[in-house]
């Protein structure tokens, strides 16, 4: 098949939210010799194209999480087949919970999903996740972000424990942390000592691009926030 | 109505035996693609009508609450903790929503609360529980709920939270939760005993959202009373459970008290646009009363974009499930109001009039509230705008969902467009007097300018 076409049904299974297909097509991509960056581009451009539709109100939450698993069996296939420049132009790894007695996940959900359909590798650690669990998460998977929600004024305490953990283990310099959710304020951020937050899911993305641009070594001289 | 033990064994044995979910699969396919599915088997696609921001078609807030009962059917509730689904049969559903009290009481003596299954444009003033659980500092506690309990259209309390539990940081989920449910209740008493307001019926426990609260401040010495408090069971989206529901529920049965099963849909979220949302609200509530047994609450509908519903969509999505529940149930259903600007702001009290008015003319049995500034900063909720929001509540009783409409349209463009740049105006500490409990002049004035605003638009608050 030729490369555009194996393009155009590859952002169509994407659009589709078929995960195997579109892992399916970037094989093809893959065995017939083509391009693995440009593959990479076309299906970033549909999930784009999902995000927006989801700012304009014609797509919702379930349209963003499908895209973003079809986007991360895609990615699977294509990211092995990633030459050392490739590589390179990976985002990194982001870990994210919701913390210890917060059981709500939309937001979490949101956020991750927005983080991976724009090139980073999200390890979602699901719900009420203690502060050392996700510090030897972040261990074990290498990852460059700590990424935190809480939607109850009474979870946020253990944002600020997964930063005190991180201090005590001496490996607050290895992760960006970035935080958000409901009563999560900018001037709370401040106060814990965070490195970035956004008020949106859409902020979150911008926020760790931002960290990423600085090039700053955590804890951050400036903390990023993004409304 | 005492909660019957074999329907807890029940919904128990369901959590564990039924066919299993997983919670990615729920949250992507099941709940979205069944709600697409009975949306446009009812014909309910598109339904919504911004520019009747109260809905007017009772035909069609039947064949929402139709298509509901099919959903709730056919999904049941996934228990989060066994990844399993509890399923009802649709007879077992009606069976669930006709055991449902039609009226029921909260306090006691000359503080009883009487909670009223309500029409549309009923006369019967419903029933105003106040405030939601917003945090606040310690000092603050005690004189806010004073302030509040001192209104007398506060019928019940439910908040304020705390932020920290004798100087230490209130965490979820941990032991500090278990002795804050009986400091809740300790403070709460005090409070209402300088208001004059002993006996008034408690939500139990609004500080803690975990069982942990409800397991240390309910129906222990000195906390809240089961023969006149009522447990709060708050579902997580979208019509799930776990055991943390399912433990506040055993206790609940156990101290011989009574429920209320709350859940919520967020337009934009699982289930879709406004009309999702409705639908999975009415699905979720006619679940709650089943797996609970509640008396009271509902699952109601806000807008993730602006996290609150006083906006066109969410406002629309919101009558339109009370009209749905009070005309094809007899349940006492309460909703939750959450605003979004903060306290001494006129858009506070414009969202206020439009979200309470809409839902005494839909048929709320009761209503939550306020959500002050979305709940979102500590101290951000003062006992004027609960004054308000109450007095709008009681007044509009009797009103007709056609004036609500027209006096909607009216007040919506004064504060819509600022619904995603909401202003958070002044904390407690900031525009009120905490030793004699009076607003400053500004909030004061602000209230007085409003109220007449409402007035004239046909808000009876004269």
């Amino acid at each position: 098949m030729e490369k555009q076409q194996l393009h155009d049904q590859l952002y169509d299974n994407i659009m589709d939210f078929d995960g195997p297909a579109a892992a399916e097509t970037a094989q093809a991509i893959v065995n017939n010799g083509y391009d693995v960056i440009e593959a990479i581009q076309v299906a970033t451009e549909a999930v784009n194209k999902i995000g927006d539709k989801f700012e304009t109100g014609e797509f919702f939450l379930p349209h963003l999480m499908r895209a973003g698993k079809a986007m991360g069996q895609c990615m699977k296939v294509l990211s092995a087949h990633l030459d050392a420049e490739g590589t390179a132009k990976k985002k990194g790894t982001v870990v994210i919970a919701a913390v210890s007695g917060d059981i709500h996940d939309i937001g979490k959900n949101l956020v991750g999903t927005m983080l991976s359909v724009h090139g980073f590798d999200v390890v979602d650690l699901g719900v009420d996740v203690n502060p050392m669990e996700i510090a030897d998460a972040a261990e074990r998977e290498n990852a460059k972000f700590i990424a935190l929600s809480s939607l109850m004024t009474t979870s946020m305490p253990y944002q600020k424990d997964v930063l005190e953990v991180l201090n005590e283990i001496g490996r607050r310099d290895k992760f960006y942390v970035v935080v958000g959710g409901g009563p999560v304020t900018s001037e709370y951020t401040q106060s814990i000592g965070a490195d970035g937050w956004g008020l949106s899911a859409v902020s979150a993305v911008k926020v760790c691009d931002e960290l990423l641009k600085a090039g700053h070594k955590p804890p951050v001289p400036k903390i990023i926030l993004v409304e | 109505m005492p909660i019957d033990r074999d329907k807890i064994m029940d919904v128990l044995e369901k959590a564990h035996k039924g066919s299993i979910c997983k919670q990615f699969d729920w949250d992507t396919q099941v709940i979205p693609d069944t709600i697409v599915e009975k949306l446009q088997k009812f014909g309910l696609e598109k339904s919504c009508d911004p520019a009747n921001p109260v809905n007017q078609d009772l035909e069609l807030a039947d064949r929402f609450f139709e298509a509901g009962i099919e959903v709730a059917a056919e999904v049941g509730m996934l228990c989060t903790d066994t990844q399993r689904v509890i399923e009802f049969s649709r007879d077992e559903l009606q069976a669930g929503l006709d055991a449902a009290p039609a009226e029921f009481t909260l306090g006691e003596g000359d503080q009883v609360a009487n909670f009223k299954h309500r029409q549309l444009d009923d006369p019967t003033p419903p029933v105003w529980v106040s405030p939601l659980s917003i945090a606040v500092t310690e000092d603050v506690f005690e004189p806010l709920v004073e302030g509040i309990a001192s209104i007398p259209e506060v019928d019940c309390l439910e908040g304020p939270s705390f932020e920290t539990i004798w100087g230490a940081p209130l965490r979820a989920g941990s032991p500090y939760e278990l002795l804050a449910g009986k400091m809740q209740a300790e403070l709460f008493h005090k409070a209402i005993k300088k208001a004059g307001r002993e006996g008034i019926g408690l939500y139990a426990v609004g500080t803690s959202p975990t069982h942990y609260g409800v397991l240390g401040g309910y129906g222990v010495p000195g906390g809240y009373k089961p023969e006149r408090d009522i447990v709060l069971i708050l579902s997580p989206v979208e019509i799930k459970t776990s055991y943390e529901n399912l433990l506040k529920l055993a206790h609940t049965y156990n101290c011989g008290g009574i429920s209320y099963g709350g859940s919520w849909s967020m337009i934009g979220g699982y289930a879709g646009g406004p009309e999702g949302a409705a639908l999975s609200c009415i699905a979720c509530t006619i679940i709650l009363y089943n797996a609970y047994q509640c008396v009271n609450g509902a699952s109601f509908p806000y807008d993730l974009r602006t996290m609150g519903n006083c906006g066109r969509p969410a406002l629309w999505a919101l009558g339109l499930v009370f009209q749905a529940l009070s005309r094809n149930t007899h349940l006492c259903a309460n909703s939750v109001l959450n605003q979004t600007a903060g306290p001494a702001t006129s858009m506070l009290l414009y969202e206020s009039a439009v979200g309470m008015m809409t839902l005494a003319a839909c048929g709320a049995s009761s209503c939550t509230g306020p959500r002050t500034a979305g709940g979102k900063y500590t101290n951000y909720i003062t006992p004027l705008e609960v004054r308000f929001a109450g007095e709008v509540f009681k007044k509009s009783a009797g009103m007709s969902i056609g004036q609500a409409n027209d006096i909607a349209n009216k007040l919506l463009p004064k504060y819509e467009e600022q619904l995603g740049n909401p202003g958070k105006g002044q904390s407690f500490k900031e525009c009120y007097n905490l030793t004699s409990l009076t607003p400053s002049d500004e909030w004061q004035k602000i209230y007085d300018n409003v109220k007449d605003e409402v007035i004239d638009v046909g808000i009876p608050l004269d």
